[in-house]
């Protein structure tokens, strides 16, 4: 699904992001996990084609993502509030989200159902700007636009930032049915090592921008990291 | 207390990102105020000659007085939809322990120093000077000048009072204008004379200087309304005016016809409409319709046509360089999102173009009275129109590539200089130098109307020719891309 090749980010002398190589196939769920600064966040905006890489290419399905506009049919995507257009209302922001990839308002609704939980009454209906949400709801309607498309790729950095307990289990079931109904390949960060863990079968360490570990999640994987990030 | 307050707002003013400019936008912001400075001064210099041309048979004190009533009903109405609050400011004090009623003096007094209530001694001191001291000696002048910066205050106050009050109503700001204005349509049909009200009021205070109290009074009386009002609410959310009210989705579905560009314009129209600063570029552009009204009451600018050029092609596309020079800017909150969907860069800058066609159209059908003037006007204005939509349309997209500063929606537009560049002067430069040069050569040849035809003929062809144009600037706009999207991630 994606390639990533000799990928460096630098500025001035900094380099932020060093990954000779990263493969990811389609259908897998890899949790990015790193201290701040790592290059997360960077490493996805230049799979989003946000950011120019200082060398390497990010390549989805074979293509440069820098040469062509065809990732983004099939790829769903929320990193901050910038991905948000902050002054429509949710259901606006589906709508236009939804129009984009030729969806019915009846399509909209049947994919918002399952997020009817993660929703908790508090998105829908309210008759308000999404910029007068919380963080928290902010991030819920960025997360349920990004998945809105099913997409074949979906990149969420710290979904579960700013939510609260319960919305982090609802996330995290979320997450795992729609990759389990839908084949969605995932590439989620996070700084929780629990939830990652349980949504991620893969989980990426990065540290100062260079992939530190790479491994399959099994039972001994939480152990593992929390191990590598006590200093 | 005080002196650290006033440091600290210091700092905040002196490293806020909108002060740190370039040099090049601190030189024109030079020019303009000095420019502005000479132009009221100059009024209060010479202003008693011009009253004492206009109004012959009174002193010219008389007919100054004679406005002032009106000048002061003026000005609170502009405060009202020009001048902002500057309570927010002792939010990070609150919890802090420094004296609350030592806060809210702070923030009421240094409302004081500010352009709004200054700017008019520039008119007021030399005018004193000229007419005021030679008829009732320095004294009397003294408190004349003392009762209008009094009366000015006095206004500033109200403002503050009324617009926490009233939360920023639009609606009640248009009845206040409105009120004003019918006020001033009675004192010009003689129903009621506000003229002579106002002469009996200075007048009878250059007789009995005393009665300057009585706008002291005022002033003591307003302040203490506003200090007892912010000292029972001094919470964050109550002194904050920001309202939630509910809103309803809408659709635009007339816009639907046009595919995604027209989903992509229904997001721009909400845009406006949902935030301060463009709806109130929006309301600047409708009164820069008027700007032409200047030029056409003068003979001299009427019979030459370099002025007429300049005057239609600024009022014909008014709109659209007042909302061009900051596209992709008002995007800047959510740019990454529209990067990240499937919108193609053409797509979007075809978005911005049948934005500003209509915008274009319009502003001409509404000049269309200008024809008033002579057919003169109404050719060039057409031709105007037809340049602004073929070429300048193109400029402005042309530069929109270079607005790489983050723009901050939600500060009304009026003296607003955040986010403006020095490209933003540049721009100007080809949109209304353009026309004037291809004009010229005929002009030199004497057959002034061909220049007009070569201008909408310019104008033409940029629309034939629209797509291959609106290609190119899609592919400079694309080139560009990450420098904007990185400069407007930094807040």
């Amino acid at each position: 699904m994606i390639e990533v090749k000799d990928l460096v980010k630098a500025y001035s002398d900094t380099t932020v992001v060093n990954i000779p190589s990263l493969h990811i196939a389609a259908g897998e769920t890899i949790g990015l996990v790193g201290n701040n600064g790592a290059g997360k966040t960077t490493l996805f905006r230049m799979l989003l084609d946000l950011v120019r890489p200082t060398k390497g290419a990010v390549t989805s399905k074979g293509i440069a993502v820098a040469h062509s506009d065809a990732w983004k049919h099939y790829t769903g995507s929320h990193l901050d509030e910038s991905f948000l257009i902050d002054y429509l209302t949710p259901e606006e922001y589906f709508k236009f989200i939804g129009d984009l990839h030729g969806l019915s308002t009846g399509d909209i609704q049947e994919r918002l159902q399952p997020f009817t939980d993660l929703f908790n009454g508090e998105i829908l209906q309210q008759r308000k700007y999404i910029r007068d949400f919380s963080k928290g709801n902010q991030k819920k309607v960025g997360i349920a636009a990004a998945a809105l498309s099913h997409p074949e790729l979906l990149i969420l950095d710290e979904p579960f930032a700013n939510l609260d307990p319960s919305s982090q289990i609802r996330l995290k079931n979320l997450l795992r049915s729609l990759h389990e109904q839908y084949g969605m390949t995932m590439l989620i960060s996070s700084h929780d090592l629990n939830h990652v863990t349980e949504v991620c079968k893969r989980i990426v360490i990065l540290e100062k921008g260079q992939i530190v570990q790479d491994m399959q999640t099994t039972e001994n994987t939480l152990q593992a990291l929390e191990a590598y990030f006590t200093v | 207390m005080f002196g650290t307050l006033l440091n600290l707002q210091l700092k905040q003013a002196r490293r806020s990102p909108a002060y740190q400019k370039s040099l090049v936008v601190n030189i024109i912001l030079g020019f303009f105020i000095i420019y502005f400075a000479l132009l009221f001064l100059s009024l209060g210099f010479f202003g008693h000659k011009i009253l004492s041309e206009i109004y012959p048979d009174q002193s010219p004190l008389v007919s100054f007085n004679s406005f002032l009533l009106i000048y002061f009903l003026i000005d609170l109405v502009s405060r009202f939809m020009l001048q902002d609050l500057p309570v927010l400011a002792i939010q990070p004090y609150l919890h802090l322990p420094v004296k609350r009623n030592k806060l809210v003096h702070f923030v009421l007094l240094r409302s004081i120093p500010s352009v709004f209530n200054l700017l008019m001694l520039l008119v007021f001191v030399p005018f004193m000077f000229r007419a005021v001291v030679p008829e009732h000696g320095t004294g009397i002048a003294l408190v004349w000048l003392t009762s209008l910066l009094l009366l000015t205050f006095i206004n500033n106050f109200i403002l503050i009072y009324f617009k926490r009050q009233l939360t920023s109503n639009p609606k009640l700001t248009l009845l206040l204008a409105l009120a004003v204005g019918g006020l001033m349509l009675l004192d010009y049909l003689h129903v009621l004379s506000l003229r002579q009200f106002s002469v009996a009021a200075f007048g009878a205070l250059l007789q009995q200087p005393w009665l300057v109290v009585v706008p002291l009074l005022g002033l003591i009386g307003v302040y203490l309304l506003n200090y007892r009002f912010l000292m029972q609410h001094l919470y964050p959310e109550e002194i904050y005016v920001k309202k939630v009210s509910a809103v309803e989705g809408n659709d635009m579905a007339f816009l639907n016809r046009f595919g995604d560009t027209g989903k992509l314009i229904a997001l721009e129209l909400k845009l406006i409409w949902r935030h301060k600063r463009p709806k109130s570029m929006v309301m600047i552009s409708a009164f820069l319709l008027f700007y032409g009204l200047i030029f056409y009451t003068n003979k001299v600018y009427l019979e030459g046509w370099g002025m007429l050029i300049f005057v239609g092609i600024f009022v014909t596309g008014s709109p659209m360089f007042n909302y061009g020079q900051f596209v992709p800017a008002w995007q800047s909150a959510h740019y990454d999102a529209l990067l990240t969907r499937p919108i193609t860069t053409y797509q979007y800058v075809k978005a911005k173009y049948l934005m500003f066609i209509p915008s274009i159209l319009l502003v001409t059908v509404l000049t269309l009275p200008y024809a008033l003037f002579g057919s003169k006007v109404l050719l060039i204005n057409l031709a105007s129109c037809l340049f602004n939509m073929g070429v300048n349309s193109i400029v402005v997209l042309y530069f929109a590539a270079l607005n790489k500063d983050r723009l901050d929606l939600s500060n009304g537009s009026a003296f607003n200089w955040q986010g403006v560049g020095a490209s933003k002067f540049v721009m100007m430069l080809p949109m209304i130098l353009g026309p004037v040069a291809l004009f010229l050569p005929f002009s030199f040849m004497d057959i002034p109307q061909w220049g007009i035809f070569a201008i909408a003929l310019a104008g033409a062809l940029g629309l034939i020719f629209h797509r291959q144009l609106l290609q190119l600037m899609a592919k400079r706009l694309e080139e560009r891309k990450y420098t904007l999207a990185a400069g407007f991630r930094q807040h």
